[in-house]
């Protein structure tokens, strides 16, 4: 196997898995803070992306797509992220707050209720929502090329601003008070509401948070592949669920490693295995049962109890 | 006992009105139903959409004119390009009795679904853009197909590459459907027998993103084409990130890719794509005007795509076979469909063969070029291409 050949896979699997990462690194601050598996997070990435969209048709026709594509590229990042970051909000508030003590069971069905009402929300009422829509070019299509490898300068900036994210979110919750109490809320809710945490605030904080970063994914992705659709939250949410359960489900960091590794096992099984490339979206589930049998902790052995 | 007798009472009261208005409401009833079953959501509604406009047109300019005994209705049913979704939606539209025939099917794996229930049901269908060569080997009455067969096009397509671009080495990747692999296999069935090579041959999964380690895979095997089988939002992700690895063959594919869809997602990147189309730009046809001013002036949301004229012509065929059947039942529709000679469409002079697939054949090599599909004849591809 050439050399060159092998770090063009590595960084075809990195920029996949930053994508993974951010949405997996949602799933795992749900269930972290409230124990809950969001099945609408999916549809909060594609609601991100079609945002984005939205965004920067603004800009559309003002050449500051040319001239300026910094500054457009981080308004768009930042209005997806705020606009989902809400949408988080408004989900929790409205409806899984009101929830919150029922059965899992009916937790799980309730999510999956609202990702088929924001995934056939956007099909119906985004202009021709049934089709891909394309996704414009908001960065500069050039790229560095030594050796044979390629190294788009959108790889590097998607690779680049998921470990910005990741680097911020480590900040947040080891560094301010906000991401303590998130953490004091995830090891005892009941200990954190006795030492005067207002939980309902931590806990749609937590939303906000988690919606944004996976917004910031759906935006990458559209920037990256050039096309959204309005059912690409579906596959996009059960591989970041994937991913966190790799990691290990409430772990941050786990997540993360989990989003990178789930990225590397599709690339290598479409690259080294021979046919492998018709498995390539399958293998993570494959991987993801294969933990829940042998290790249903993670790669980072997060604590997983029942609660008397 | 008292109970059950009254409650049987009860039933035999309030079904027996509804039954009886049903039998009067038919007879008086002057509407004969044409279903449409194509995928109007799902990946390919873009197409199913164009399909599904063109299909409605017709049986609007048919009930204008006039001429029929009868009012005539298009019910549209989805097959979501899911053949389980195309045998309930063909089972739906054959349970109704006003429907006597019906514009069936994109996708072959569907259509390879519901030919026999079409045949069990004695419901007559023009399969107007499934091209699949064995939906009409089964000899049915019923089925009968307005578009070229796939082998037409893909020995046309391997004769291309192989002699008229010279190509030797070629990649061949498939979306693992009927109609991706099938085309994918007689594709390099005739290059092989013109003397390529086929470096590899590859299934990806419809829905997929990420080509880029196949497509990295295959770049190092140093290839002078790469064929895909499949439709066009793969189609375009593969061109794209084909360019973005600066990977320098020749990008060719069927004539699923044959749609805006294609541009409009590959964007700069699709220029030189390759496809092959089974009909001339529509607009160079000798009725194509007719029928893009006609498509104009209804107003339509979705753009008709390359497949509207097919739906529309297989509309048409049906509506003409109703007009020449003596009595409106499946089996006198059925047959004045297979009777259909020289039908003067869209496409071109329709007329079926024993098997029930038409007699036309006109495929052409399609190339992007500035963000538009045009005939590789008129491009400026055609030295870069034409060895």
């Amino acid at each position: 196997m050439d050399f060159s050949v092998v770090i063009q896979q590595l960084i075809n699997a990195l920029t996949l898995g930053s994508m993974y990462s951010l949405v997996a690194v949602g799933f795992t601050l749900f269930f972290g803070v409230i124990d809950l598996i969001n099945f609408a997070h999916g549809e909060i990435y594609m609601l991100g992306a079609f945002v984005g969209l939205i965004t920067v048709g603004f800009f559309a026709g003002t050449g500051m797509l040319a001239s300026h594509f910094i500054l457009v590229l981080f308004i768009v990042l930042i209005v997806a992220m705020v606009v989902s970051g809400l949408a988080g909000a408004i989900i929790e508030r409205a409806i899984i707050r009101p929830m919150r003590g029922a059965s899992d069971l009916m937790m799980l069905l309730l999510t999956l209720g609202v990702s088929i009402i924001i995934r056939e929300g956007v099909m119906i009422f985004y202009p021709n929502g049934a089709n891909p829509q394309a996704f414009p070019d908001l960065f500069p299509g050039g790229s560095v090329n030594l050796m044979g490898i390629v190294l788009k300068y959108e790889q590097m900036f998607v690779i680049g601003f998921a470990l910005l994210m990741v680097l911020l979110l480590h900040v947040l919750v080891n560094k301010t008070k906000y991401g303590r109490y998130m953490l004091a809320i995830s090891q005892d809710r009941e200990a954190a509401m006795m030492m005067g945490i207002d939980i309902n605030k931590i806990i749609t904080f937590t939303f906000i948070v988690g919606s944004a970063l996976g917004a910031a994914g759906g935006v990458m992705n559209g920037m990256y592949y050039n096309i959204i659709k309005f059912n690409m939250g579906f596959l996009i949410g059960i591989k970041g669920f994937s991913a966190a359960v790799v990691g290990g489900l409430g772990n941050i960091y786990g997540a993360i490693v989990g989003g990178f590794l789930l990225g590397f096992l599709e690339m290598f099984a479409a690259a080294f295995i021979p046919g492998g490339s018709q498995y390539q979206d399958v293998i993570g589930f494959a991987i993801v049962i294969l933990f829940l049998v042998f290790k249903p902790s993670g790669i980072f052995n997060e604590k997983v109890y029942e609660k008397v | 006992m008292k109970r059950k007798l009254l409650t049987l009472m009860l039933v035999l009261v309030l079904t027996v009105p509804m039954v009886l208005t049903g039998c009067g409401g038919e007879s008086q009833s002057q509407v004969v139903k044409i279903a449409f079953i194509a995928p109007i959501t799902g990946p390919n509604a873009a197409i199913g959409l164009g399909m599904r406009n063109s299909a409605e047109l017709a049986v609007k300019q048919a009930n204008d004119k006039g001429d029929l005994p009868f009012e005539l209705e298009l019910v549209p049913l989805d097959d979501a390009s899911d053949p389980a979704t195309a045998v309930n939606a063909v089972n739906k539209a054959a349970s109704d009795p006003d429907v006597l025939g019906a514009v069936a099917h994109f996708n072959s794996g569907c259509a390879l679904a519901t030919k026999d229930v079409f045949h069990k049901y004695g419901l007559p269908a023009v399969i107007a853009s499934a091209i699949n060569d064995k939906i009409t080997q089964d000899g049915y009455d019923e089925i009968t197909r307005v578009i070229s067969a796939s082998e037409i096009q893909n020995v046309y397509a391997g004769d291309v590459a192989t002699t008229k671009f010279g190509a030797k080495n070629i990649a061949v990747i498939h979306d693992q459907t009927d109609y991706g692999k099938t085309n994918a296999e007689q594709f390099i069935q005739k290059a092989q027998e013109n003397g390529a090579e086929m470096l590899s041959f590859d299934g990806i999964a419809v829905g997929q993103q990420d080509f880029s380690a196949l497509l990295t895979k295959i770049k190092a095997e140093d290839p002078e084409m790469i064929f895909f089988g499949g439709l066009a939002t793969e189609a375009a992700l593969i061109k794209r990130q084909m360019d973005e690895l600066k990977i320098p063959a020749i990008f060719m594919s069927d004539s699923g890719i044959h749609t805006k869809t294609f541009v409009d997602i590959a964007g700069e990147l699709g220029e030189g794509a390759l496809c092959h189309g089974l009909i001339s730009p529509i607009e160079d046809l000798p009725k194509g005007q007719e029928y893009i001013q006609a498509y104009e002036a209804a107003e339509f949301k979705e753009p008709h795509e390359a497949f509207g004229p097919f739906a529309y012509d297989a509309a048409n065929i049906i509506i003409e076979a109703l007009r020449d059947a003596g009595t409106p039942d499946r089996a006198s529709v059925t047959q004045a469909i297979r009777d259909t000679e020289d039908f003067d469409g869209v496409l071109g002079k329709t007329s079926f063969d024993e098997s029930g697939q038409t007699e036309l054949n006109s495929v052409i090599t399609y190339v992007v070029e500035d963000g538009k599909w045009i005939p590789l004849e008129k491009s400026s591809f055609k030295e870069q291409y034409i060895k």
